[in-house]
C-alpha cells in the first residue's frame, strides 16, 4: 500500500494535517491508536452527563467581524462549529491566609486578598483592572497594544518568507520576544498586583510569568479580545467534524490502528508498520506523537539523527494536568455557581502558583461551570463542573498501581474541598457522577511523558519565536514533520491545529515544486 | 511607553537564538529515560492485551464454574493489571473461525491480582455460544487472551453513600464477591448489605465463601433471598423476590444509602420498578451493564415492517466485505457470524470501544443502551454492539486488535 502522506496520530495537529493534505488532493492516510479522534479534544459519557477531557476554553475563535486563527483554519478545512461564548474572561480568587493585612470579605462572604471578575474587551478589561488596582490602566492598554502588534509577527510566522520584513517593521516587538512577560510588565510599569491578575491564564501555557516570554501577551490579548468559547456539542463535535471532512476529501482514517514502527529506507522514513503487522508506505510522514515517543518507540536508534536526541535531553517536559469531572444533581443556581471560569490560587503570584504545583495537591484550581457557557449541557436541575490543577509528572513518584485509586480520590477530595471553601458553596453531597484524571490518565490517552498536554516547556530560549525561526534547522528529515503541542507554538488547541496545517502546507509546497500535483 | 521599551536590550534575541542551538549541541546524545512513572502507571493499569493461562477450573454449582487465570510470561504477560473491585475482563476467543468476545466481571479480589491471579466465574447460558465453548475447552493450561480490566461499576466514596445495598441476581454475584473481598482486605471502605437472589439454598454460588468473608468482617452482611425454595427454614433467609419492602427492611434507618444492582435483565426490570417507590436520588442507584442484548423486536419503540435479512457493506481498514445477517442480531453479532470482528469490550453500548461510522442505512438502538456522544448523532456514528440494522447498511468499522 502506498500513500502520499501518512499522518501518525489523530490529535488536533494530526487532524488538521490530514484534512489539509487530503483537501489538496494528496492521497492521505491518518492512523490513530484509539477508537475516536481528537486526543484531548474528545468527550466521554457518564450517566446523564457528557464530559470534555480538556477543552474547557478555546482561544483564537473570533467573531463574525474578525476571525481568529481557529476559525481561519476551520474555514480552510471546511467545517462549521456551533460555538458558545461567555461575556467575561475569568474570575481570580485568592483566599486570604492568616495574617494577610490586605484581606477583605467578598460577595460570597469569603475572606480573600484578590477577587477579580474580568470582562471581555481590551478597554473594559483595563478599566476593571484599574478599578481593582488603581494606576494600572495605561500599562494594561499599552500591553494590549503590543499584543496586537505581536499578532502581526505571529501572522508572519505562517509564511516564513515574510518574517524578515516583519521583524524589520516591528523592532520593538522583536526586542520583547527575548524578555520574560514579567520583565515586560515591569518595564511598562504595571503594578505588581495588577500583573498577577493580568497573568492569570499562565497555566494555559504551562509556565509562569517570569519564565514565559512576552509572546504570551498574544494569548492574553486573544482571550480578552474574543472571549473564550467552547463547542456547543462538546469537543467530540470538532474532532468528528474534521474526521468527516478528511473522508469527504478522499482521505482514509483508520482507528484502532497504532503505528508501532516507522520503516526507513536508506536512513529516511519511508512508511509505517501498523499494530505490529501491516505495512503501509508513504512519501511523507506527519507525526503527531511527541518526539520522545517517536524516537524511543517508533524508530531504530541508529536511524535517529543525533541532534534529535540532544534536543530531547536539552528540553524539559512541560507540566501536566489533573482534572476532576463532576455531574451534580442540583442546578447552578441552587449551588450558587455564577461564573464560567474561576481560578482559585493559593497566592496571586504566578511564580508562587507554579512552585506550589510541584506537589499534590497545591490549592491551585481552575473551576469551569459548564452550564454557565452551555446552559443546556446537562439535564434540567443538574450542573457540570470541571476542576483542574497543574501537576508535575514526578509528583506521582512512588505511587504503585494498587495505591493509585485511593490517591486519585484523595486528590479529588482536596480539590473539591478547596473549591467549596473558596466559593463558600457545597458540592460534595450532590455528586451524581465523578471521574478523576491524573497524569497517568492523560499519559494513557495522549501517550506523552508525564501525560503532558503541553509538550516541552516554553522556556525563554526555547520559546515560540526561536522555535519558529529555527524550525527548518531542527527538522529531522526532509520528508518527516512533527505537529502538535511539542512544536513551534507550544500547547493549545489553536497551536496544535496550526502546526498540523503548517506541516501539511510544507508538503503541498514541496509537491508543487516537484511539479507533481 | 515606547521609550521604555527601546531601553530593553534588542540584541538579546540574537544571542537567545544562538544559545538555543548551543544548548542542543551541548546536550547528551543518548536516548533519555521517560522522565517519570505516569506513563508506566498508565501502561501497567491498561495493557492492550493480557496473555494468560488457565491454572484451575472449579465447579461452583451445577451450571457454574470458576476459572483461575494466571499470567503467561512466554506469551509476554509477566504481571496482571491491578483493578478496582467491580471491573470486568473481556475475553477474546475464536470459535470455529468466528472471532467472539464476552465481558465477565472479575470475582477475585484486587489483592489477588497482585499475587498473579484473576478468577472469572461463568454461568453456562442456555444456548449460549461462548459460555458453552469455555466450559468445553478451558482446562488447566489453556491459553487465554483477555483485555485490561474495564468498566465503571465500582464504589466511589466521593459519590456513593457509606452504606451500599448490593442487589445480586444469579451470576450477577461476581462483582460483589470481589467488592466484599476488597472490603475485607481494606482496599475498599463501605458497609455492604448484600441482598442475593437465588432459586434455592442448595444452588447458591459462593455461599460458603460469602459466609466466611461476612464472618471475618463486620462491614459485610449477606442476606439470601430465595425465589423457589419453600422448604428452607434457615435463620436469616428471605423468601420471594427483592422488593422495596425488603430493601427498606435492611437499609439503614435515617441514613443515606446507595443501591448497586447486578443481574439478568428481568431482575433489573423488577427491581427498578420497586426502587421507584423508594424515591431515591438517581445518584444513589447504579446498575452494572446490561450485557449482550437480543431480539430488539420485543421493544415497544421498535418499528414495524423491518426485513428479516439485511445486507451490510463493511469496510475495515483497506478491505471491504459484503455480508448478510438477521435484523434480530446486532451489527457486531452479524460481523462475527460472518467471520469478521469489530473492536469489542463491554458489548452493552457503554464503553464506546466499537465506535464506528454509519455511511448509509438505518439502525435501531434500544433506549436503555443509548450511551453515544452528542456529536455521534449528527455525524452518524454508532456503537455496533447495540445497534440493530433496520435496512441494508454501509459501515466503516475500526480493525479489532
Amino acid at each position: 500500500m502506498n500513500y502520499d502522506v501518512i499522518v501518525i496520530g489523530a490529535g488536533n495537529g494530526g487532524l488538521a494535517a490530514a484534512a489539509t493534505c487530503a483537501k489538496a488532493g494528496l492521497s492521505t492516510l491518518l492512523l490513530e491508536k484509539h477508537n475516536i479522534p481528537g486526543g484531548a479534544a474528545s468527550s466521554f459519557v457518564r450517566g446523564r452527563f457528557e464530559f470534555d477531557p480538556s477543552l474547557h476554553e478555546l482561544c483564537e475563535v473570533g467573531t463574525q467581524d474578525k476571525l481568529g486563527t481557529v476559525d481561519e483554519i476551520f474555514n480552510r478545512i471546511g467545517i462549521d462549529i456551533d460555538w458558545c461564548s461567555h461575556p467575561s474572561t475569568f474570575r481570580l480568587i485568592v483566599p486570604a491566609k492568616e495574617g494577610d493585612t490586605d484581606a477583605f470579605v467578598n460577595e460570597d462572604g469569603v475572606r480573600v486578598t484578590v477577587d477579580a471578575r474580568m470582562p471581555n474587551g481590551y478597554e473594559a478589561f483595563a478599566k476593571k483592572l484599574d478599578e481593582l488596582v488603581p494606576g494600572s490602566y495605561d500599562s494594561c492598554m499599552a500591553a494590549f497594544d503590543l499584543s496586537i502588534r505581536m499578532n502581526a509577527l505571529f501572522d508572519a510566522t505562517e509564511d516564513l518568507s515574510l518574517l524578515p520584513g516583519t521583524i524589520k517593521d516591528l523592532p520593538d516587538v522583536m526586542r520583547l520576544v527575548s524578555h520574560s512577560l514579567k520583565d515586560l510588565l515591569d518595564t511598562l510599569g504595571m503594578p505588581k498586583k495588577a500583573q498577577d491578575i493580568f497573568c492569570t491564564y499562565w497555566s494555559y501555557m504551562g509556565a509562569p510569568a517570569s519564565i514565559f516570554d512576552s509572546i504570551y501577551l498574544t494569548v492574553i490579548g486573544s482571550y480578552v479580545k474574543f472571549g473564550s468559547v467552547v463547542p456547543r456539542n462538546r469537543s467530540h463535535a470538532i474532532s468528528i467534524a474534521i474526521d468527516k471532512a478528511i473522508r469527504d476529501y478522499g482521505g482514509d482514517i483508520w482507528y484502532n490502528s497504532e503505528v508501532t514502527k516507522v520503516i526507513t529506507k536508506n536512513g529516511k522514513p519511508a512508511g509505517v508498520v501498523i499494530n505490529g503487522e501491516k505495512e503501509v508506505h508513504g512519501k511523507y510522514i506527519i507525526c503527531n506523537a511527541v518526539p520522545n515517543v517517536a524516537w524511543s518507540e517508533l524508530f531504530d536508534l541508529k536511524d535517529v539523527p543525533e541532534k534529535q536526541l540532544r534536543m530531547l535531553n536539552a528540553r524539559k517536559v512541560a507540566c501536566s494536568l489533573s482534572t476532576v469531572y463532576i455531574g451534580l444533581n442540583k442546578s447552578k443556581e441552587e449551588l450558587g455557581l455564577k461564573d464560567y471560569s474561576i481560578f482559585i490560587a493559593p497566592d496571586s503570584d504566578s511564580d508562587k502558583q507554579y512552585e506550589a504545583a510541584q506537589k499534590f495537591f497545591n490549592g491551585y484550581c481552575i473551576i469551569n461551570c459548564v452550564n454557565n457557557i452551555i446552559p443546556d449541557c446537562s439535564p434540567e436541575g443538574t450542573t457540570q463542573l470541571f476542576l483542574t490543577t497543574i501537576t508535575f509528572g514526578d509528583s506521582m513518584k512512588g505511587i504503585k498501581p494498587q495505591d493509585y485509586k485511593k490517591f486519585k480520590t484523595e486528590v479529588a477530595k482536596d480539590m473539591i474541598e478547596t473549591c467549596e471553601k473558596a466559593l463558600n458553596i457545597s458540592i460534595t453531597p450532590y455528586i451524581e457522577e465523578i471521574e478523576i484524571a491524573l497524569p497517568p490518565t492523560f499519559a494513557r490517552y495522549l501517550n506523552t511523558p508525564w501525560g503532558t498536554p503541553y509538550g516541552y516547556m516554553l522556556e525563554k530560549w526555547d520559546s515560540i519565536i526561536p522555535r519558529t525561526v529555527q524550525a527548518v534547522m531542527d527538522r529531522p528529515f526532509d520528508n518527516f514533520f512533527f505537529c502538535g503541542a511539542s512544536q513551534q507554538r507550544g500547547d493549545g488547541y489553536s497551536s496544535a491545529y496550526f502546526t498540523g496545517e503548517q506541516a501539511a502546507k510544507e508538503i503541498i509546497m514541496m509537491e508543487n515544486k516537484k511539479g507533481g500535483k | 511607553m515606547a521609550s521604555k521599551i527601546k531601553a530593553m536590550k534588542a540584541t538579546k534575541f540574537v544571542s537567545l537564538m544562538l544559545d538555543r542551538q548551543k544548548r542542543f549541541k551541548a546536550a547528551d546524545a543518548q536516548l533519555p529515560e521517560m522522565p517519570d512513572n505516569a506513563m508506566a502507571l498508565a501502561r501497567a493499569l491498561h495493557p492492550k492485551r493480557q496473555y494468560l493461562k488457565v491454572a484451575a477450573v472449579t465447579d461452583m454449582a451445577a451450571d457454574t464454574k470458576s476459572f483461575t487465570l494466571v499470567p503467561d510470561p512466554e506469551r509476554g504477560t509477566k504481571e496482571l493489571a491491578y483493578f478496582g473491585a467491580g471491573k470486568y475482563l473481556t475475553v477474546f476467543e475464536t470459535i470455529e473461525g468466528m472471532p467472539v468476545t464476552r465481558a465477565y466481571s472479575i470475582s477475585s479480589s484486587p489483592k489477588e491480582s497482585l499475587e498473579g491471579k484473576y478468577v472469572l466465574t461463568i454461568k453456562l447460558v442456555e444456548g449460549g455460544l461462548v459460555s458453552r465453548y469455555i466450559f468445553d475447552n478451558w482446562t488447566e493450561g489453556t491459553a487465554v487472551e483477555v483485555s485490561a480490566p474495564a468498566g465503571n461499576f465500582e464504589y466511589q466514596p466521593l459519590r456513593d453513600a457509606k452504606n451500599v445495598i448490593c442487589i445480586a441476581g444469579g451470576s450477577g454475584i461476581t462483582p460483589f464477591v470481589s467488592m466484599a473481598k476488597a472490603i475485607a482486605d481494606g482496599d475498599e471502605d463501605f458497609e455492604m448489605i448484600l441482598l442475593y437472589g437465588s432459586r434455592n439454598y442448595d444452588n447458591i454460588v459462593f455461599r460458603d465463601e460469602l459466609e466466611e468473608i461476612a464472618a471475618s468482617c463486620d462491614k459485610i452482611k449477606v442476606v439470601h433471598v430465595l425465589s423457589d425454595d419453600k422448604k428452607c427454614r434457615r435463620k436469616g433467609i428471605e423468601k420471594g423476590f427483592i422488593t422495596a419492602e425488603l430493601i427498606k427492611k435492611y437499609a439503614p434507618e435515617n441514613e443515606k444509602y446507595s443501591v448497586f444492582i447486578c443481574g439478568p435483565q428481568q431482575m433489573y426490570d423488577f427491581v427498578d420498578k420497586e426502587l421507584e417507590t423508594l424515591n431515591l436520588e438517581k445518584k444513589y442507584i447504579r446498575h452494572e451493564m446490561f450485557g449482550e442484548f437480543h431480539n430488539p423486536q420485543t421493544q415497544e419503540d421498535y418499528p414495524a415492517g423491518i426485513p428479516e435479512t439485511v445486507r451490510i457493506t463493511v469496510t475495515i481498514q483497506d478491505k471491504t466485505y459484503i455480508i448478510k445477517g438477521s435484523s434480530s442480531d446486532s451489527v457486531m453479532q452479524i460481523l462475527e457470524k460472518n467471520g469478521l470482528s469489530a473492536p469489542a469490550r463491554c458489548r452493552s453500548g457503554e464503553c464506546g470501544f466499537c465506535h464506528s461510522h454509519l455511511i448509509s442505512g438505518k439502525v435501531y438502538v434500544p433506549k436503555h443502551l443509548e450511551k453515544r456522544r452528542l456529536a455521534d448523532f449528527e455525524f452518524n456514528c454508532i456503537h455496533p454492539c447495540c445497534s440493530f440494522p433496520l435496512t441494508d447498511l454501509e459501515i466503516n468499522v475500526p480493525v479489532a486488535k
